[in-house]
């Protein structure tokens, strides 16, 4: 079940001025989808998805009935934000026998999981769409329309997509005032640094990530000794992924960050909504751009215009 | 070298790496600074860092490196055998299984005390299961042997407990369990290793006589007057509330037990009775000094301190393996 946990984050930084880019990006993306689209005579009849993150964005916007199954994670709850969905879908393990069994028309998979399943299954002959992981936000509108292209669900994809990308900015013209420091600090002791889904996430919401900014990348061990000194403004703190304990929950509760004391503000994000692109994403900026709100009081007069 | 100055010198060792230990980490406070933060607080980060992650690890480092050491003074000395040591007879990895089994089962709830609990359960189990084999079979090798039997029975069995857990990070803490760690600890794993250790360290100091008189046979030990079945669970209780306490805290780290009674044996008039203490302090200045060592070689990516001790005494176990052959043969 390990292969389709996110993958350590390489080094994409991401630049200050690229969110701004975004909306000619995802023109560009539309166009060429459209004419790819051209191309795709009707929709697929029967779909099936091997990884948890393309699970969900073809959970979203699949037809009834078109979705043959979803891999055994959708319905993880730590790693999956439309786990409840997942419970009305038959669920497969990612191996290449399922597929045959199933023949399906499309396989949609994650371009980092199953490394020998996928070219096994073109080799095959299978149509397999490959997702890859998103690191950024800018990347989930095309996601999401790209699902919607493959599963002839273009027109709800363009609505999912759009309404993502009003919320961004949205929650990117309300803020204002200094930044404050942030750090999602997760089991382990693990930050998410520069180039990971969450970095992304605290940059839509306004915040700094004392992590990237340290010069982290990806998911990288941070010492705990480290976020101590710096004290950040807002620490985000896993919940444990299983109702079983593990010792790696435990830095959570250690002592050092309790002891941080009422200036450092400690939150959760909803569960699963940061382990993988997709419109969900949202729900995790708006719970940052929340924590930012309670740090950092908010004048009329230094609000941010769109 | 007389023991009252052996003593004071190992002491003085264990107070240089202690203090060193203080002072190692990624956050950037000079010596004064860090013991005046330690001491009277100040600097509010400072004084986290030093009161609540850098003192729970420096006094773990001396109390399972002092527990480990003493006990595998008192295993060579109740056992006869030069090659007793709690990670080589199994007894720390039974005790990391006996936590594993408690704590990730979840039978506990999250709660810590799930930790010690196990691992005691798992190293009593360990050693009356050696002292049952130790009493059939005299000889050095056979004991040694159904050791590292036992030690990969409960390594197989706490991975497979750590791989059925539900919990996707069980399974990475594996090398936690098998090669312990003191990365990140608290002064909660303080509390319920203390207590524990303590009650291990007097019931050990307390068999000092009995260990003593035991060298010169078990008939000769009982017409002195030494009750041997007392002695017994006094020494299966002390090493297994030490080895036990220190395993559910620090994972199995392993051949400290083994070094250190072998470097100072020889400064001691060689009664195992009089090297519980010296073996005890002479472990904890090992295992702080180890301790220093992995945060200093890898910054970055911090070597498990388990690792490290292996690699010295994993090569002085095959010299003294050799040797004792040479010896008995």
């Amino acid at each position: 079940m390990k292969a389709d946990l996110p993958p350590r984050g390489g080094d994409v930084r991401q630049d200050r001025g690229g969110r701004r880019r975004a909306p000619s990006i995802a023109v560009a993306l539309t166009l060429s989808f459209a004419v790819l689209a051209k191309a795709e005579a009707a929709s697929p009849a029967r779909v099936m998805s091997l990884n948890v993150c393309t699970d969900q964005l073809a959970m979203l916007l699949a037809a009834p009935g078109q979705l043959v199954s979803v891999s055994e994670l959708a319905s993880d709850p730590g790693l999956s934000f439309h786990s409840a969905l997942a419970a009305s879908y038959p669920h497969n393990r990612g191996l290449a026998e399922e597929v045959l069994v199933a023949k399906p028309d499309v396989v949609v998979t994650g371009a980092y999981s199953l490394h020998n399943t996928t070219p096994l299954l073109r080799r095959l002959g299978y149509r397999i769409e490959e997702f890859q992981y998103s690191q950024t936000l800018d990347t989930i509108p095309g996601e999401i329309r790209r699902m919607g292209m493959i599963l002839g669900a273009e027109s709800r994809a363009e609505g999912m997509a759009e309404a993502f990308e009003s919320e961004l900015s949205r929650i990117g013209s309300e803020r204002c005032g200094t930044s404050p420091t942030a750090i999602a600090y997760d089991q382990n002791g693990i930050a998410m640094g520069a180039g990971s889904l969450v970095d992304s996430a605290m940059q839509a919401a306004g915040l700094r990530n004392i992590a990237a900014e340290l010069g982290y990348s990806g998911m990288a061990p941070f010492p705990l000794e480290l976020l101590v000194e710096k004290k950040p403004d807002i620490i985000v703190l896993p919940e444990p992924l299983a109702e079983t304990p593990a010792l790696a929950d435990l830095i959570a509760s250690h002592p050092a960050i309790r002891a941080l004391g009422e200036g450092t503000l400690r939150i959760h994000l909803p569960r699963g909504s940061a382990s993988c692109g997709g419109p969900f994403v949202i729900e995790a900026v708006k719970v940052l751009a929340d924590a930012r709100r309670r740090v950092v009081s908010c004048q009329a007069a230094d609000r941010h215009l769109p | 070298m007389n023991r009252r100055s052996l003593i004071l010198g190992l002491s003085a060792c264990v107070v240089v790496f202690f203090l060193l230990s203080l002072l190692t980490g990624p956050a950037s406070y000079g010596p004064i600074d860090s013991l005046r933060a330690l001491v009277v607080g100040g600097d509010e980060a400072a004084a986290i860092i030093l009161r609540e992650i850098r003192l729970p690890r420096a006094l773990l480092g001396l109390m399972v490196g002092f527990a480990l050491g003493a006990s595998g003074a008192a295993l060579q000395g109740f056992l006869r055998n030069p090659l007793a040591e709690p990670g080589i007879i199994g007894v720390s990895a039974s005790a990391s299984l006996g936590a594993v089994t408690v704590f990730y089962s979840g039978l506990a709830g999250a709660s810590m005390l799930a930790l010690p609990a196990g691992a005691l359960v798992g190293a009593v189990a360990s050693v009356l299961l050696l002292l049952g084999i130790a009493a059939r079979h005299g000889s050095t090798l056979t004991l040694i042997l159904s050791g590292v039997a036992l030690s990969s029975l409960a390594g197989a069995l706490t991975s497979l407990a750590l791989n059925l857990s539900p919990n996707p990070f069980a399974s990475y803490e594996i090398i936690f369990w098998l090669l312990g760690s003191l990365k990140d600890r608290s002064m909660v794993h303080v509390a319920i290793a203390l207590p524990l250790m303590a009650a291990g360290a007097a019931l050990l100091f307390a068999s000092s006589r009995a260990l003593d008189a035991l060298t010169l046979g078990e008939e000769s030990a009982a017409s002195l007057g030494i009750d041997l079945r007392r002695a017994r669970l006094f020494v299966v209780g002390g090493v297994a509330l030490m080895v036990g306490a220190a395993t559910a805290v620090a994972g199995a780290i392993g051949f400290v037990g083994l070094v250190m009674p072998h470097l100072v044996r020889p400064l001691t008039d060689r009664m195992p009775g009089s090297l519980i203490l010296p073996a005890g302090l002479g472990g904890a200045a090992l295992l702080l000094a180890a301790d220093v060592s992995v945060r200093v070689a890898i910054p970055a990516r911090e070597l498990n301190v388990g690792v490290l001790t292996a690699l010295i005494g994993a090569p002085f176990f095959l010299w003294l393996v050799a040797r004792t052959r040479r010896e008995a043969f």
